[in-house]
């Protein structure tokens, strides 16, 4: 009985929030929480810096990325209904030209619109002049 | 009276198997008088898909055995592999790779307290273990981008280096969470319904508890001092200052017990280390093998190779993960491949000492015994 | 304070119509017809129907209050989205639950499983009869009142026992096994604890026992049988608890041991039966325990608005507040072993309320109150 009396009084201070126990649910379509910068979500490719060499290809664990020609050069293809997100791709990068953005939205409806190609991964660098 | 045995096949889809695991009961009204263990429904060959991956590319793969705690999975694969191929890691690194363990050893027993309540049908401290967890994970994500599924821990180093601020942010999740720890003791230990549950249920003697091959907070549960961080000590944790907690009692509660004090002891860890972590990279910088030094910025990770060819031979190492010893045995044939990889991992060899705690008890007693030994699906099928 | 014996529903309906100066003119009109009967029975209907919506609408207002209790208990939010603070979460529930699919497993009992739903409901509700809302608020003051709801929720085990048998279900038997061990063993406390407060209202009626906790004791506190019997409360409040089949004594259900128990085979509009039926008895059985031991509707007179009103306001107030402490011990504690309860309930409580209905006779006797 006095267990439960105890065990009472720590839910009842739950609820009346006393002696910093707040709410602290997210609101998620409404509010969302702010990623850390490092956060591993869906990658960018650097369209200066990539060389299409293939070497993220090789390094690939779950054999994510394949390389693919877009315009005249080649970069990275990426099947995210595949990835681990591990970023072995990003470590192995020898023109550090892959980063991996906050974006965690990726849900999708069919397995083909997983594919994201250089048109929707590459971004230009801002450079200082 | 006339009466019939009945069976009963409790799983795989059933809300309290934690996944895809399934006991064959044999019932006699509501008590049992056989259970039988059915797993496998998880597998999905990760020994062997490691035998295809690099040694490097296998590490991701070690997350996805013991979900809940990633980083012991990280780090006892690392070991392997450093000891086999001879890596020096700089005492930062392992000043961080412990900080990760201890940290993760919390998160693990939150998830544990949360899920043995909720078994027992007391829908709150999920709630508040959860509430707690998702500040540890925000701590993750801070370190490595990940908040499960790490892939932190590294042949030669950890990824990436502490990033800034986190260290004081951990203080504070360290500082909050001994007060919230207070709370769960105020809200379970002395529930005399909760008592009434664990008290005496499940109860497995020591000897046969070692028998089974029970490692971990559930063999300390039965009053065995097995520790792996002590007996066998790798990393930094000669120099920490904790004690290993056991309760002799060998029941439920017992099992319970010895985690909240590691939750405790895993907080006194973490202050250690916080508070002496010394200065340097957190990645070795010895050359390795046929790699050329690639001194890319992005990462220090950098001045390690890719792929690298340890010499031929085999090497087992364990570490004392949150739910026992967690083995990796791995054999290089000198090629970059590991020719072999095995895993002894705490979930399963916990889990087949089961049916001799709760024959001769009531499936409300298999559900408490069950959610004090703290198994994890993805560890059992591997 | 009100005493006396005031009026039931019918009676005052009859009176509002008599004050508006319309009975007369509807009697009139019936009695022309030759239907004299038919509008007593449509007063009835009247009282019937508006009891039901009345209920209706306090269960799915407890459906969103016990998520919010919950959500609060444990640092949440609960419902937000529908409507304001999520006060339309249960239409949308039901609306959810209407446009599902009506599963009847393969090997079913059909007639058994489909009827079994309805007993549940309609035994749910049969316990309001006698439930004294307010002053004159009651649609029948039964002598035998609390004979008559002690009998009522004796039903719902058969019922479930109906459902658990028809579902075809393993599962489902065991928790309709558990559902009819504890309600045998649990009613029995409940009814001595409940005949300690009828040795000193010497009465059945429940307006009868609510008149008789109007007046204070000792002059400061009000006579509540709370204050008289406190063991008595306590008891009948573990035994409601039980009864009811919440967190801590769940069993017929026991989601983690036996999935959903004896409505694990339920789907649609019969799962909602089942969810209905048991807030309405939630609602119903803190009704009773207000009614036995916490004064009913009595309280202070306020003014000069009427006295029906008053009396239906204090009587929810006291009502929710036992609600309340429910929803708040079942976020707290966690669930007992079936036979851990058998044992407390024939062991503990069974004597414990017959000490209970001695003491209560030993009062009465000596004259003390």
């Amino acid at each position: 009985m006095i267990g439960i009396i105890q065990g009472l009084i720590v839910t009842l201070k739950h609820v009346l929030q006393i002696g910093n126990r707040p709410t602290v649910t997210v609101q998620y379509p409404y509010e969302r929480m702010k990623v850390s910068p490092r956060f591993r979500g869906k990658h960018a490719v650097d369209e200066d810096a990539c060389i299409g060499c293939g070497i993220c290809e090789v390094n690939c664990p779950n054999g994510t990325i394949t390389i693919v020609k877009y315009n005249t050069r080649w970069f990275p293809q990426f099947d995210l209904g595949m990835c681990l997100f591990c970023g072995l791709c990003v470590d192995v990068c020898p023109m550090n030209a892959l980063k991996m953005t906050g974006d965690y939205e990726l849900a999708d409806y069919t397995r083909e619109s997983l594919i994201y190609g250089p048109e929707k991964l590459l971004f230009k660098k801002e450079v200082n002049k | 009276m006339e009466t019939e045995q009945l069976l009963l096949n409790m799983g795989p889809v059933h809300p309290s198997t934690h996944g895809v695991l399934r006991f064959k009961l044999r019932m006699d009204g509501e008590i049992i008088r056989d259970c039988q263990v059915v797993m496998g429904y998880l597998h999905r060959g990760t020994e062997k898909l490691g035998e295809m991956k690099t040694y490097l590319q296998f590490v991701p793969y070690t997350d996805r055995l013991d979900y809940i705690a990633a980083m012991p999975n990280n780090y006892a694969y690392v070991k392997a592999v450093e000891e086999l191929a001879g890596i020096e890691v700089p005492e930062r690194a392992e000043f961080i790779r412990v900080l990760c363990m201890e940290l993760n050893r919390v998160v693990n027993h939150l998830v544990f307290l949360g899920s043995l309540l909720l078994d027992l049908g007391a829908s709150t401290p999920i709630m508040y273990g959860f509430r707690e967890r998702e500040k540890a994970l925000q701590l993750f994500e801070m370190l490595c981008g990940a908040r499960m599924t790490f892939n932190y821990i590294k042949p030669g180093g950890v990824r990436e280096d502490l990033p800034e601020g986190f260290i004081p942010k951990l203080n504070e999740f360290m500082k909050d969470m001994e007060k919230r720890v207070d709370d769960y003791e105020q809200l379970i230990n002395g529930n005399e319904i909760f008592l009434l549950r664990m008290k005496n249920i499940g109860v497995i003697s020591a000897e046969e508890a070692v028998n089974y091959g029970m490692t971990g907070p559930s063999l300390r549960g039965s009053g065995v001092k097995y520790d792996i961080r002590r007996l066998e000590p790798y990393s930094i944790y000669p120099d920490l200052d904790f004690k290993v907690c056991s309760y002799p009692e060998g029941d439920s509660y017992a099992r319970y017990m010895v985690r909240i004090d590691e939750m405790r002891e895993s907080l006194h860890i973490l202050r250690q280390v916080a508070d002496n972590m010394p200065p340097g990279k957190a990645a070795t910088t010895q050359r390795y093998g046929i790699a050329p030094e690639t001194g890319i910025p992005s990462s220090v990770m950098s001045y390690f190779p890719r792929i690298f060819t340890p010499p031929p031979g085999e090497v087992y190492s364990r570490i004392e993960a949150p739910k026992g010893e967690l083995g990796f045995y791995v054999v290089s044939d000198g090629t970059t491949k590991p020719y072999r990889i095995k895993i002894r991992s705490p979930s399963f060899c916990n889990l087949v000492a089961i049916p001799s705690m709760i024959v001769g008890l009531k499936i409300p007693d298999l559900i408490a015994a069950f959610g004090t030994i703290d198994v994890v699906l993805g560890d059992v099928d591997r | 304070m009100w005493t006396g014996d005031g009026m039931n529903a019918y009676e005052l309906i009859v009176s509002i119509l008599y004050s508006i100066d319309v009975y007369d003119l509807l009697l009139d009109a019936f009695r022309s017809a030759g239907m004299e009967y038919a509008l007593r029975v449509i007063i009835v209907l009247v009282e019937l129907a508006v009891l039901f919506g009345f209920v209706l609408i306090t269960v799915m207002f407890l459906t969103w209050m016990e998520r919010k209790v919950v959500a609060m208990v444990q640092s949440r939010y609960g419902p937000m989205v529908t409507g304001p603070r999520g006060l339309l979460q249960p239409v949308m529930d039901g609306i959810k639950l209407i446009g599902k699919e009506d599963i009847i497993p393969a090997g079913a009992d059909r007639w058994i499983f489909t009827l079994a739903p309805f007993v549940v409901f309609v035994a749910a509700l049969l316990v309001f009869i006698p439930l004294p809302f307010g002053y004159s608020l009651i649609i029948s003051d039964l002598k035998v009142g609390l004979l008559y709801i002690i009998a009522i929720s004796a039903v719902s085990p058969v019922a479930i026992l109906l459902a658990g048998w028809a579902s075809n279900n393993k599962y489902s038997l065991m928790g309709a096994m558990r559902a009819v061990a504890q309600d045998i063993s649990y009613t029995i406390p409940l009814a001595l604890a409940a005949i300690a407060v009828v040795v000193f209202t010497g009465s059945l009626s429940t307006v009868d026992i609510v008149n008789a906790q109007s007046g204070t004791l000792f002059g400061i506190i009000p006579k509540w049988f709370i204050f008289i019997t406190p063991l008595g409360f306590i008891l009948f409040l573990i035994a409601s608890i039980a009864e009811m089949g919440r967190i801590p004594f769940d069993f017929q259900e026991s989601e983690q041991e036996l999935v959903a128990g004896f409505f694990t085979e339920y789907s649609g509009m019969k799962f909602a039966m089942f969810f209905l039926a048991e807030y309405a008895h939630l609602f119903a059985v803190s009704g009773i325990v207000v009614t036995l031991f916490f004064g009913g509707w009595t309280g202070p007179v306020l003014g000069n608005i009427p006295v029906q009103i008053t009396s239906l306001i204090y009587f929810l107030i006291k009502t929710y507040a036992v609600i309340f402490f429910a929803m708040w011990l079942r976020d707290t504690v966690p669930r007992v072993r079936i036979d851990q309860l058998l044992n407390l309930g024939w062991k503990i409580m069974v004597p414990l309320a017959l000490l209970n209905l001695l003491f209560a006779g030993f009062v009465v006797t000596a004259g003390v109150i």
